[in-house]
């Protein structure tokens, strides 16, 4: 029982993790409808930022974090206003090649200024663990925890009760609409990729003080797949509850079955979990259900 | 489409011509999955090719070396060496699994002996792969090395912690399980743990569950650390061996205090071992070429020794300069010294990995210091 | 956009389908064909790599893009099938000593098979969902590669023997050439005359509208697991001819960037149409090699150069998709039929 406890314990706090990168994605797609594979490359530069503020201009962790997250505001305006606008309407195997392309190529100029080694924040957590009875958790998704609670408090009050939360769903729910009622659509799109950015860079700093930094850790864009799937894409509370399931899942298959079939198991396991989901749910756990019309 | 051949011709026609050189092809990994490693392994190679050149090459000749990035990705490779076999090397330095698996059968059928930094046992058989060749421990060897280890300290059970990858599972499948079973030691668990993991809590508390005394990692720095981390917040007492390319002060820097106690088998100096003969000369050498680089990684000696011992079997060559001559200057080679860098090497026409000896050493409050004797394999 | 010849008329349905449109580009396209044949008398094995890789991924990318380009299914999974296709005939040949005639279509309907099973969440997935759903696919079938030892040779991968025909080994660059330059040309035939029958016309209305093509009688779910068996059927094809090409498989060789680079091809090139497909592959496959030697070239002068280059070139990738989707947005295909039309009205174009 121990055994279980723990390792469901060391999933939620994983899970707390891809939920925030989840988080990220689902936000752009709910608002534009675009899929964002460039959303790991996003956390790569926002960790990248971050580390080099702390490092190189030793500005106090605190500082740089807040001076990295104004800054990846601006540059999610900017990659929208850039590339993404002129996607509008177009078909969407354009667009996800487009945001894979992206992500190349926003991998490439963190290569040519970071270079490939990995590198390591300065030490911001502790590296003792937290005991809480038997348990053992890192500093580290302590605050991962904290942020996604952080996080989930002010979507919610953003988007029920602020003005521009509520232009917000107006676009996700019927772009025409929301244009007649005058909304500035175009403002909405940039606004969501700024904050997607912001998101996602929160989950960058967080994952570099797991385990150093290299351009590896974009790949976790590709892992929140699973995780938004089986939420729903276009659901703020499925990404999240989705990111928690995952970590779970996974840390179970990891604890129980990759003895029995000599590892391996716990990597693939989101993948097929999810093409199960999405046979009996197509649009995911909370995903809006699209009414075809003729 | 035309237009686009045409240039690629011109390009040729001009890199054709050359001076009579001796030309040698090079793969490395400076922006692929295996970066970190590839690019300090690729600085040593070229400083080596450097220094020779510097010194007045070999025999009046000067060393012409053709690197490509291929970012370890196969089709690359194999772009580079089609191109390198059309340019006339003699010889190849490659880096990875990835590389060298998919060139093994071109090379023998080309006769371009292939340097790697790919550990693998089954590259070490002259019969099988007879143009492969690498300096080092094979993989295999290093666990052995460290079975004896155990051994030697009276451990009774160990554990093997791998990746699911060719490199991964070479080791201990089937000659860890192998060495273990001869050395009387009890293999009692296997855990998987993927190169990018940055969780491994199940898996550790498998171990623990296991009771390992030992567990010896074949991982890459990144999931060694999540490891060695993971570990320690849950209170593990086996103690962890990791193979060369676990251990070097990278992991320090990534997994701060759980890196202490963690043992490493090396077949090389490193950078600290400043009684080293070798090292010292690096040392020197990189104040010369690199006035701003302190310190360098272990990658950079594999590197430099690797191209050393190729250089230094090419210098000996009597007649003219093939691939085929190459190889049988490599295969006599008997107890060559590389300056302290590896033991010394030796490569016979069955046997193609030129070291068969390795040391243990262990991170001490953030230092790397030897706590073994050189144990050598029979 | 069709630009057709002045007085070009056409009296049927069939003619318009035709695939030469006129006598002069039917003896064009035989001509071109048939010096392509002497290519490698004067290529030296370098160009003639660049050739086969050229040939082999054309198959593959025409395969995407039946499926991608004229059904509309996006599938992130291509390099996987390619995958299951180099490793049955590793199989194949290794196990039962077969020759490549049998090897090369068994596997390519083993691939087929796959392909159908991995299409079969299209009954229910649309757009998006079904996208990622080929994502998994592709994990999925990584991680089969790695785990089936006894089929696959696990990660240590498996050899592969050089094809023979007629006694003849298939073992240098030149021989090959004329081996897969056969296939390419048989499987992009074959592609493009399934496009001209009922099926091609049942995709590009699943494509095009699905929901008016099942109210005009199309079996959707049929025909959008036919375009799953069509496409890795090819891809199946391509594995094989790329197996036999590099004698050693292992599950590296075909990860989710393989996919992508497919993917690309298609983009670059032009999604449903079949010369685009292999414009885009030429594109893809020639412009790492290019940008390769132009560094090589001016290292000599800005040796820094080198020390950036590669990360320069994976943002080239990067760019050069981002430009083709702002500003080619029909790919390569398009701007061929431009020039085209541009230079069949020259000098008085207007």
């Amino acid at each position: 029982m121990e055994f279980l406890t723990q390792i469901i314990i060391a999933g939620i706090v994983i899970g707390s993790i891809y939920s925030l990168v989840a988080l990220g994605f689902t936000l752009i797609y709910k608002s534009t409808g675009i899929v964002n594979f460039a959303q790991g490359e996003l956390l790569l530069v926002g960790a990248y930022v971050c580390l080099h503020l702390t490092v190189s201009y030793q500005i106090p962790f605190i500082f740089s974090f807040l001076i990295t997250l104004i800054f990846m505001f601006f540059f999610g305006f900017l990659i929208e206003r850039v590339f993404l606008r002129r996607m509008i309407g177009e078909p969407i195997i354009s667009i996800i090649m487009l945001t894979i392309g992206l992500s190349s190529l926003l991998k490439s100029i963190v290569q040519i200024i970071w270079g490939t080694d990995t590198r390591t924040f300065p030490k911001i957590f502790s590296h003792e663990p937290v005991k809480i009875g038997f348990l053992n958790i890192s500093m580290v998704y302590i605050f991962a925890l904290i942020s996604i609670a952080i996080f989930l408090g002010i979507f919610s009050y953003f988007f029920k009760t602020t003005k521009t939360g509520v232009a917000m769903r107006a676009v996700a729910s019927d772009q025409q609409a929301a244009l007649s009622m005058g909304i500035d659509v175009r403002r909405i799109f940039a606004l969501s990729w700024a904050i997607a950015a912001i998101v996602s860079t929160v989950g960058g700093v967080l994952l570099g003080n797991i385990n150093g930094i290299n351009t590896s850790l974009s790949q976790f864009g590709l892992k929140v797949f699973p995780v938004v799937i089986l939420g729903g894409l276009d659901s703020i509370i499925g990404a999240i509850v989705g990111g928690i399931i995952i970590g779970v899942l996974e840390n179970i298959v990891g604890g129980y079955i990759d003895p029995l079939v000599g590892g391996g198991a716990k990597e693939v396991f989101p993948f097929v979990a999810m093409i199960i989901i999405l046979l009996i749910k197509p649009y995911g756990l909370f995903g809006t259900v699209k009414v075809e019309k003729v | 489409m035309k237009k686009l051949f045409f240039m690629v011709f011109l390009i040729f026609s001009i890199s054709a011509f050359a001076a009579d050189t001796i030309k040698i092809g090079a793969i490395f990994d400076f922006t692929g999955g295996t970066a970190d490693v590839g690019k300090p392994y690729a600085e040593g190679v070229k400083d080596c090719v450097r220094w020779f050149n510097e010194k007045g090459g070999i025999n009046g000749k000067k060393i012409e070396l053709f690197d490509v990035d291929y970012s370890y990705k196969v089709p690359n490779a194999l772009a580079a060496y089609k191109d390198f076999k059309m340019k006339g090397v003699v010889a190849i330095h490659g880096w990875g699994t990835a590389d060298t698996e998919a060139l093994t059968k071109f090379v023998a059928q080309d006769k371009i002996p292939y340097l790697s930094a790919s550990y693998s046992e089954h590259l070490a058989d002259g019969k099988k792969t007879p143009y492969n060749f690498f300096v080092g421990a094979s993989y295999s060897d290093q666990t052995e090395a460290a079975l004896q280890f155990i051994k030697d300290n009276k451990g009774k059970t160990v554990a093997f912690i791998y990746n699911d990858t060719g490199f991964g599972r070479s080791p201990f499948f089937p000659d860890g399980e192998n060495a273990a079973k001869k050395l009387g030691i009890q293999l009692v668990d296997k855990q998987v743990v993927d190169l990018k993991a940055l969780d491994a809590t199940a898996q550790m508390l498998n171990l623990k569950k296991s009771g390992a005394e030992y567990a010896i990692v074949q991982e890459t720095y990144m999931a060694t650390s999540t490891i060695l981390k993971d570990a320690k917040k849950n209170g593990l007492t086996t103690k962890f061996i990791g193979l060369n390319w676990t251990f070097d002060r990278p992991l320090i820097k990534l997994a701060g205090d759980a890196a202490n106690g963690f043992y490493g088998v090396s077949p090389f100096a490193f950078w600290s071992d400043t009684d080293v003969e070798g090292i010292k000369f690096l040392r020197e050498l990189n104040k010369k070429y690199h006035p701003d680089v302190h310190e360098r990684e272990i990658n950079y000696i594999q590197g430099f020794s690797s191209m050393y011992v190729l250089l230094s079997a090419i210098k000996n060559v009597k007649g003219p300069i093939t691939g085929e001559s190459i190889k049988h200057s490599l295969e006599s080679m008997r107890d060559f010294s590389t300056m302290g860098l590896t033991p010394p090497v030796t490569f016979t026409p069955d046997i193609h990995k030129g070291v068969r000896a390795a040391r243990i050493y262990q991170i001490q409050n953030g230092q790397i210091k030897p706590v073994s004797k050189v144990i050598t394999l029979q | 956009m069709n630009y057709v010849n002045c007085g070009n008329f056409k009296t049927s349905y069939a003619k318009d389908a035709a695939i030469y449109k006129t006598v002069f580009s039917k003896i064009s396209i035989y001509s071109f064909l048939i010096l392509m044949l002497l290519v490698p008398f004067y290529a030296n094995s370098y160009i003639l790599y660049i050739l086969n890789m050229i040939f082999i991924s054309s198959i593959a990318a025409v395969g995407l893009n039946i499926l991608t380009g004229f059904t509309g299914l996006i599938s992130l999974g291509h390099g996987a099938f390619i995958g299951v296709g180099a490793f049955a005939t590793g199989y194949l040949a290794l196990n039962y000593g077969m020759n490549f005639y049998f090897v090369i279509p068994l596997a390519a309907l083993i691939t087929a098979i796959i392909g159908i099973i991995f299409g079969l969440p299209s009954l229910r997935l649309k757009d998006l969902y079904l996208s990622i759903a080929t994502l998994a696919a592709q994990f999925i079938l990584e991680f089969i590669f790695i785990r089936a030892e006894s089929f696959t040779g696990g990660v240590n991968g498996m050899p592969v023997a050089y094809p023979t025909i007629f006694g003849i080994e298939i073992n240098n660059d030149f021989r090959f050439y004329f081996f897969a330059y056969s296939f390419a040309i048989v499987m992009i035939t074959i592609g493009k005359n399934i496009l001209r029958t009922k099926i091609g016309r049942a995709f590009i209305s699943v494509r095009d509208n699905y929901i008016a093509a099942e109210a005009m009688g199309v079996d959707i779910f049929k025909y959008k697991l036919l375009s799953f068996g069509i496409s890795s059927f090819y891809a199946g094809v391509a594995g094989s001819l790329w197996a036999y090409y590099v004698q050693f498989i292992t599950p590296e060789h075909f990860t989710i960037t393989v996919s992508i680079q497919y993917l690309s091809m298609i983009i670059i090139g032009g999604l449903g149409s079949v010369l685009g497909s292999i414009f885009g592959t030429i594109f893809m496959v020639i412009l790492p090699e290019m940008l390769r030697h132009l560094v090589d070239l001016l290292s000599g002068v800005a040796p820094f150069l080198k020390q950036i280059f590669p990360a320069i070139r994976e943002a080239f990738y990067g760019i050069v998709i981002i430009l083709f989707l702002l500003f080619e947005p029909e790919g390569l295909a398009r701007r061929w039929n431009l020039i085209k039309a541009y230079w069949k009205l020259w000098p008085f174009s207007y």
